[in-house]
């Protein structure tokens, strides 16, 4: 990915050497010149801030006061032993356990079916991709809408004889309701990483496959999913980084209510920095947050490079 | 499924057993449609209920909340949105951050790529290998710094707030980087021969040629920005400045009652990305299909 065409250097006299050193400063500038204004940008705004964050995460820091002293770890002691961060960590656990398999197996078979058709297939792309553009606000309200005691959820479970539940203002059932509606709105993307891995796969092997006379459930584990391989991998490891900084859907479907069921880790970010003021602890709980996604992406991609190659 | 069929028993005749794999054949595609359709339509009908009830009287809504046809439709929604719900404020802050971020980004970002692809300097590689790695920044740690360092720049609530860190973008400068690589030298080489300097390479010969790579990355950054939330949400206080997202959240939250007006708010916010998205498609899938494939 990052390999780039050097020119080899051949074996050059002293003089020439300093000559082409010449040359080359000349011609560098405009490399430094043009990479600038991004480079000046992405510095302040990640490499900056991430080491900003990991400083004001030691220190009671707020914006209004001027004094903020150093506390060391105390952020870090005060977060394990928080009740709202527990809660929030096993929240968002079980939605991270949840929408990321979901949505991976989901959005496969939707690109697999999507596949097999010949008619229709840039429509049906077309409409599974549109709750993915929508802006997570609004498919967020449109659900509230959806979710209500007589809404459409229910009028459709009562069509077949299930009672709906109040699904918002239920602790057991408001963070299901923002899995399924996660799950809704992710799968049309994924699907697209599928679809573009599937066409990779040359035909080639489909017809070795049919003239060794396998059934389509053989071909499709024994050719698709491996030669999916690194699509599934980008799919598995892009979407537990984003699961786990669950917001949106939170914040407008139900505040993290009711009774702190759907607190996410990022809610109570927020709830510290944006509310209460309290940068430094709530810098501490993104760490750790941040820890417990580097520890699974690394995990993750530990688990699918060792196995064997195709 | 094929296995099975093609060892049957001895008896069988050739012709049926085409026959069979063909109505199989037809059943399981008939099959796959019903599923593929029941599937399409999960997908758009809270869309068919967002819309009809943009178009509905309250009075009408209470009443059937959940019939597709308002009677009679009605704009008054619509209306309600423009004004008590100040959308079209909201829409006009979101097209300006949406259009200032695709232009800043689109430039410093292809400058960059530019630089990184074609013109040669001692650590290009390290400082590439630097940009690519703040990919992997969860952005829920630099939420917090980057709101800080805002306010220390005395930028908070400023439209200039809402729009600076998204003007550089590490995507889009990968995107654009691969682009370039794959440009011939030759053509190059050939402005190079006639007199043209770095930027005038870049500007005469360059960005027209990726321009497919270059209307790609803008729709990405449009939608991204028209969608974005929580940054705004954080960095501005005065509802004057709210883009689309902030406003129909707050519109929603003061206005619970209205759900017609509320509807024909989001009908505003979504319908001009559904519509670019339509229209833009094959840059948006052939991005996301690259981005998957080479991430």
């Amino acid at each position: 990915m990052t390999t780039l065409a050097q020119p080899s250097q051949p074996l050059q006299s002293r003089a020439s050497r300093n000559r082409e050193l010449w040359r080359r400063l000349r011609k560098t500038w405009p490399g430094y010149l043009f990479i600038s204004p991004a480079g000046l940008l992405i510095t302040v705004f990640s490499y900056v801030a991430i080491i900003f964050s990991l400083y004001i995460s030691f220190h009671q820091y707020d914006i209004i006061s001027e004094a903020r002293p150093f506390e060391g770890l105390e952020n870090y002691a005060r977060a394990l032993n928080d009740k709202l961060v527990r809660i929030s960590f096993r929240n968002t656990f079980v939605y991270v356990a949840v929408i990321v398999p979901s949505i991976t197996v989901i959005s496969l078979l939707l690109a697999v079916l999507g596949n097999q058709v010949r008619r229709g297939r840039a429509l049906f792309r077309t409409v599974f991709f549109i709750p993915t553009i929508t802006p997570i606000v609004v498919t967020s309200m449109l659900w509230v809408w959806l979710y209500e005691p007589t809404g459409g959820i229910n009028r459709l479970l009562q069509m077949i004889n299930i009672e709906g539940p109040n699904w918002l203002f239920d602790p057991s059932t408001a963070l299901p309701a923002i899995m399924i509606m996660t799950i809704w709105g992710a799968v049309g993307y994924y699907m697209i990483i599928f679809l573009a891995g599937l066409a990779e796969i040359p035909e080639v092997f489909y017809e070795a496959a049919k003239v060794d006379g396998a059934g389509r459930w053989h071909t499709f584990w024994k050719i698709t999913i491996p030669l999916l391989r690194n699509s599934l991998i980008f799919a598995f490891v892009t979407l537990t980084i984003a699961a786990f900084q669950v917001f949106t859907q939170a914040f407008i479907m139900t505040q993290g209510g009711p009774m702190n069921s759907t607190q996410t880790v990022q809610m109570v970010v927020y709830h510290y920095a944006f509310q209460r003021f309290q940068m430094g602890y709530a810098s501490a709980i993104s760490w750790l947050l941040f820890g417990v996604i580097f520890f699974f992406s690394a995990l993750q991609l530990k688990l699918f490079m060792s196995r064997e190659l195709y | 499924m094929a296995r099975t069929l093609s060892s049957p028993g001895n008896g069988v005749k050739e012709r049926d057993k085409k026959l069979l794999l063909a109505a199989t054949r037809r059943s399981f595609t008939i099959i796959v449609y019903a599923l593929l359709i029941a599937l399409a339509f999960s997908m758009i009908f809270p869309y068919l209920w967002m819309l009809a009830n943009s178009f509905k009287s309250r009075t009408d809504f209470f009443t059937n909340p959940y019939s597709v046809i308002p009677m009679p439709p009605t704009l008054s929604t619509y209306y309600d949105a423009l004004t008590i719900g100040r959308m079209g404020v909201y829409l006009g802050n979101s097209i300006l951050y949406a259009a200032a971020v695709l232009v800043v980004q689109l430039f410093i970002d292809s400058l960059a790529a530019y630089s990184f692809a074609r013109v040669e300097f001692p650590g290009r590689e390290t400082l590439f290998l630097a940009v690519l790695a703040t990919l992997m920044l969860p952005g829920s740690v630099t939420l917090i710094p980057t709101f800080l360092i805002a306010h220390g720049l005395g930028l908070t609530n400023t439209f200039t707030g809402v729009v600076l860190p998204g003007f550089a973008g590490a995507f889009g400068i990968f995107l654009l980087r691969q682009f370039f690589l794959n440009i011939p030298r030759e053509l190059e080489d050939a402005a190079r021969i006639d007199g043209s300097g770095f930027f005038g390479t870049y500007w005469r010969i360059m960005l027209p040629l990726a321009k497919p790579a270059m209307v790609t990355l803008g729709v990405f950054i449009f939608l991204n920005e028209w969608s974005s939330f929580v940054w705004p949400l954080i960095i501005l206080s005065d509802w004057k400045k709210y883009p689309v997202t902030v406003g129909i959240a707050l519109f929603r939250d003061v206005n619970q009652i209205n759900w017609p007006a509320v509807f024909a708010g989001s009908t505003i916010v979504s319908f001009p990305i559904i519509i670019l998205f339509i229209i833009a498609q094959e840059y948006i899938i052939g991005g996301i299909s690259l981005s998957g494939l080479k991430g």
